[in-house]
């Protein structure tokens, strides 16, 4: 069935119908071109904001940059020195790396016995952890707090908040993975039980391997998410000198109130392993959210 | 080590009775040793706590948020009917934190189903849409933090930072500049203009990816018979499309829920309470008035909200069901 | 056979559930042992940032080099939900310094502090080196939790007296003065007030408005009543003090946006209105640590006397003259050791007030602190101001219990969009004040 990704036209358009089309697909192209630069406007200027010297931002908009060259970088090395945001860039990723592994890991094992292993009560754990997925971090930050001061202070370290982004990642993790796991033909896992290879063998080499755009899928949407997370680093990290670059910012948000010229570099650090990961990888980003919510 | 598995028939073999003992011995293990570490990391780290804080929310809670002092339904009471920052129905419009989601609840969804929808109608029709989506859809990988940050500026009263003061400047030069975050009147709604925004990227990804499976047939046919755009869109687009649109919103519903940081970066709630949320609330009764109580009322009160969410999933997840 | 298999199963796939979840809740309540730090080394928390930070730590290394005890400093950008977040997780700083003593009296109350008695701060000593006044701040139920560190006048108005020299103004004395020298500089085509009060965090200088009108119109019995919670917010003299505040804060006087552009801006940005490079207003009303602010942050180019200058809060009710409301900042510990002993001591040295003295941004509470060791005539006038007082009174906001001061503070900014509705907007802070008294 032709769909509208595939229409082709069945015969050249004359000039005349070509011009037609483009006239009255002008309003569509302004209206898309319009947007799209409203879009990135705000993006755009905070960007050059962060390249000016402070002086200069003080006395004219940023849009002046754009034709009077004066960038410096100074405002990143500041940034990165002295108010501590390399230190929190590096902070980032040590809590954002094992709280991904972590529920990919412990989602992509559960989801492979929820869908090739059966035993009683699956489906109903299955419906119960679909539930588990719109439940708000509100509800765990006071009594994991506790917890984890009573387990050892592990909100001394990053445990703490590992544990905490594991649990919250888990269920989107089993659910997506889960549902592509059951995708999988058939007959190739039947083959391989009949050759009698274990469920954790079928599960490592042949289910892992087939499965790496999910898998990516979820780790760069929980990568992403853990990354951006604000709440949650604000609570669970008691120590200063282990905070991530979203709470580092808040902190020079309030003391250099309007020096636009340090948040604006701060903030564009923060952005970039994002925009990075998101550009290199948007093909699974997409796929990650489209898996989730999206009927297959 | 599981056992030889029984010789299977030509025949397509009959779905066991659910829930009896028909499972191969030894699977029934496996299957445990599969999810346990995820049930249990759930079990205690996301179970327990909803329960804890369900607990909470019926005592008052002291600083270390034991259970000291019950107070049976107080907090929910005086949430809900002594707490004016939250929610004030003594004059006419009510204002409070529950209030400002539920105009999150309709500007936000509104405007980010219509940005998204309609761009990826458009876009649909040009060559460079990979282009348009991709810009559309960056702002969703930045941290909320950040288009907090990135809004600000952009707000900003002063005619040498702010560009949409600028731009208005621009066209009318006698417009003075308006503090956007800072005026009661406008600050909730350019807070949700900011994650508009950002939302929108989603939407429109989503829904683009609907649209073009949209039979072309069905189009072609009815451009033939002479049918607008507009009327293709209305007619038969959309309600082509209220699948995902219907799980595109309950996504946005869920954000607007749970949003948090952009009203601490941008406004902390202000000016004065004006842009409070839900979320917001809980997190400023919690640990700047400590009291852990009310607090967990507040959380047992968004749980409430997206019950339904749940309860729909679940229900969607149900009907889908497949069996292996 | 099977049905058993089956039955055992089940039995452990619920064992592990309750497991888990009696593991989860039988470790409430159990303590660890806490982390051990490194020795000689305090963490020290405070909320300052910028000029006032770097200020304390000149302090903290002149510490570091009498003991060798190393000070780390920290920030926080909410200090209540910081202190109680890391008292929740078990680590708390070694030492705060709380700007309120509304705060320290709520956490003092609730267990988080150390007496300071006992740890070598007795009467005798507190006597010796503060007024009554400084001392009866920190101490809550008779026991004393909190050093007075630093202070700050906040009855001054900034002014620039090469503008006062230019149109031949006088210092206002009095508070019709103080209007009829607001209407002339709006005459002159000069919008005169500048104020950053927004958005959320600098809500607290319209609360020092509020205070500097309410002890001058109300008296400072009032005062203190009205601060205890003895008296109601929706009483008279509050909603009159009210009305005579936005006579000045309105949109017509307050430069750049009027009273929407003030509640976006913050303090910082305030003062840079009349200070910074691109000065565009005339007057601004805050505590004396403006001018280090001013000097320091915004613009390094302006001359003490010439360019930036303060006068005393003008009277307004003459039999009230002219109260002095100030503020300041304890130090208070969570937990007791040598070392913070010893860092505690050196708070309260005459050293270390002429330290932190000297970088023309505060006061010190300490009586022994000499008067040469202020750098410049303008804290020089400030400590003189506070040391001659007649009639001394703390900040009122930050005598408030908890973050009621924070709710005070958005009342207010609600109050200046609509004076109008003061009365209703005093009745509803009046129920949160209610709860939190």
């Amino acid at each position: 069935m032709a769909t509208l990704e595939h229409a082709v036209p069945f015969k050249p358009l004359t000039v005349t119908e070509r011009l037609l089309r483009f006239v009255t697909r002008t309003p569509v192209h302004i209206g898309l071109i319009g947007i799209s630069i409203v879009w990135l406007v705000p993006t755009l200027g905070l960007g050059v904001t962060s390249f000016r010297p402070r002086d200069d931002i003080a006395a004219s908009g940023w849009w002046h940059a754009l034709t009077h060259w004066n960038w410096t970088t100074k405002n990143y090395s500041s940034v990165i020195h002295s108010a501590g945001m390399g230190h929190a860039f590096l902070n980032s990723v040590y809590i954002t790396v094992p709280a991904t592994v972590l529920p990919l890991t412990l989602g992509a094992l559960a989801a492979f016995g929820f869908a090739w292993i059966r035993f009683p009560f699956r489906d109903t754990l299955f419906l119960a952890i679909v539930a588990l997925m719109v439940i708000p971090i509100q509800t765990s930050l006071v009594p994991l707090l506790r917890l984890f001061k009573d387990w050892g202070h592990l909100n001394n370290g990053f445990v703490g908040i590992w544990l905490a982004h594991t649990a919250f990642g888990l269920p989107l993790a089993v659910f997506l993975l889960r549902n592509f796991f059951i995708t999988l033909p058939k007959d190739l896992i039947e083959a391989a039980r009949m050759d009698g290879a274990s469920n954790l063998s079928i599960f490592r080499r042949i289910v892992v391997p087939l499965s790496v755009p999910a898998l990516a899928s979820f780790a760069i949407f929980q990568f992403l998410w853990v990354w951006n997370d604000l709440l949650m680093a604000l609570i669970f990290i008691s120590d200063p000198s282990k905070r991530p670059m979203t709470v580092q910012i808040t902190y020079l948000l309030s003391t250099y109130g309007q020096e636009y010229n340090l948040l604006s570099a701060a903030a564009f650090l923060l952005m970039c392993l994002p925009l990075v990961v998101f550009f290199s990888l948007q093909r699974y980003f997409v796929q990650g959210l489209l898996a989730g919510s999206v009927k297959s | 080590m599981s056992q030889p598995p029984l010789p299977t028939p030509v025949l397509e073999p009959q779905e066991p009775p659910r829930g009896l003992g028909t499972f191969r011995a030894g699977e029934r293990l496996q299957g445990l040793f599969f999810i346990a570490p995820a049930l249990v990391v759930l079990g205690i780290f996301l179970v327990y706590p909803a329960y804890y804080t369900v607990r909470l929310a019926f005592y008052q809670g002291d600083f270390l948020y034991r259970f000291s002092n019950f107070l049976g339904l107080d907090n929910f009471k005086e949430l809900l009917t002594d707490d004016p920052s939250f929610l004030d129905l003594s004059s006419f419009p009510p204002s409070g934190a529950l209030v400002n989601n539920f105009r999150w609840v309709i500007f936000y969804i509104a405007l980010s189903l219509a940005f998204g929808l309609g761009l990826a109608v458009l876009a649909v029709r040009v060559r460079y849409e990979r282009v348009v989506k991709s810009i559309i859809f960056v702002p969703m990988a930045i941290s909320a933090t950040a288009v907090g940050l990135i809004w600000l500026f952009v707000y900003s009263p002063d005619l040498d930072n702010g560009i949409l003061n600028a731009v208005i400047h621009g066209v009318d030069h006698g417009f003075d500049p308006i503090a956007w975050v800072g005026r009661p009147s406008t600050v909730n709604y350019a807070l949700i203009f900011a994650y508009v925004w950002a939302s929108t990227g989603f939407v429109m990804v989503v829904l683009s990816a609907a649209i073009k499976g949209i039979p072309t047939e069905i189009i072609e046919a009815s451009r033939v018979d002479g049918a607008g755009e507009w009327a293709i869109f209305r007619r038969i687009m959309v309600p082509m499309l209220s699948l995902p649109i219907a799980v595109v919103t309950v996504w946005l519903f869920i954000n607007v829920i749970k949003v948090f940081d952009i009203i601490y970066v941008m406004t902390g709630g202000g000016p004065g309470t004006s842009s409070r949320v839900i979320a917001y609330t809980m997190y400023k009764e919690t640990f700047e008035n400590g009291r852990g109580g009310y607090g967990a009322a507040v959380a047992v009160l968004m749980l409430l909200l997206v019950l339904p969410v749940m309860v729909l999933n679940v229900r969607r997840f149900r009907s889908e069901r497949v069996t292996t | 056979m099977k049905r058993r298999s089956w039955l055992v199963l089940l039995a452990v796939a619920v064992g592990l559930g309750l497991i888990s979840t009696v593991l989860a809740g039988a470790s409430y309540g159990r303590t660890a042992v806490p982390q051990t730090k490194k020795a000689g080394t305090i963490n020290v928390l405070s909320l300052w940032g910028g000029s006032e930070k770097s200020a304390f730590l000149k302090v903290t290394d002149a510490f570091t080099a009498k003991t060798g005890i190393k000070i780390e400093y920290e920030t926080a950008r909410d200090f209540i939900p910081a202190i109680r977040t890391r008292l929740a997780a078990g680590n708390p700083p070694d030492v705060a310094i709380v700007p309120r003593p509304g705060y320290l009296a709520s956490l003092a109350r609730e267990g988080a502090f150390k007496d300071l008695r006992p740890l070598g701060f007795t009467p005798a000593y507190m006597k010796a080196r503060y007024t009554s006044g400084w001392t009866s701040l920190g101490t809550v139920g008779g026991k004393l939790y909190g050093l007075a560190v630093k202070a700050n006048s906040k009855s001054v108005i900034w002014y620039k007296p090469d503008s006062f020299a230019k149109y031949k103004f006088k210092v206002p004395k009095t508070w019709a003065q103080l209007i009829a020298l607001t209407k002339a500089y709006k005459a002159k085509g000069l919008t005169p007030w500048g104020l950053g009060c927004g958005p959320g965090p600098s809500s607290w200088t319209l609360t020092d408005w509020f205070e500097n009108i309410y002890a001058r119109t109300a008296g400072p019995a009032k005062y203190d009543r009205l601060f205890a919670g003895k008296l109601k917010f929706t009483d008279a003299s509050v909603l009159n003090a009210l009305k005579l505040m936005t006579s000045i804060l309105n949109n017509k006087y307050i430069a750049g946006g009027g009273v929407q552009g003030a509640l976006g801006r913050t303090f910082v940005s305030g003062i840079g209105q009349v200070f910074g490079p691109n000065a565009k207003a005339q007057l601004y009303m805050e505590g004396g640590f403006v001018g280090g602010i001013a000097l320091d942050q915004v613009n390094t180019k302006l001359k003490p006397g010439k360019t930036i200058a303060f006068f005393p809060w003008p009277t307004i009710t003459p039999k009230y003259d002219s109260p002095l409301v100030g503020g300041g900042d304890l130090a208070a510990a969570f937990k007791d050791n040598a070392d913070i002993r010893s860092f505690l001591k050196y708070l309260s040295t005459p050293a270390a007030g002429a330290i932190w003295v000297s970088t023309g941004a505060v006061i010190s509470p300490n009586k022994q602190t000499k008067s040469s060791a202020y750098p410049n005539l303008l804290v020089r006038a400030e400590a003189k101001q506070v040391a001659s007082a007649k009639i001394f009174r703390f900040d009122g906001s930050d005598l408030m219990p908890g973050a009621l001061g924070d709710t005070w503070g958005a009342a207010l900014q609600n109050v200046i969009q609509k004076p109008g509705n003061a009365k209703k907007i005093m009745s509803d802070f009046q129920k949160e004040a209610d709860k939190a008294y």
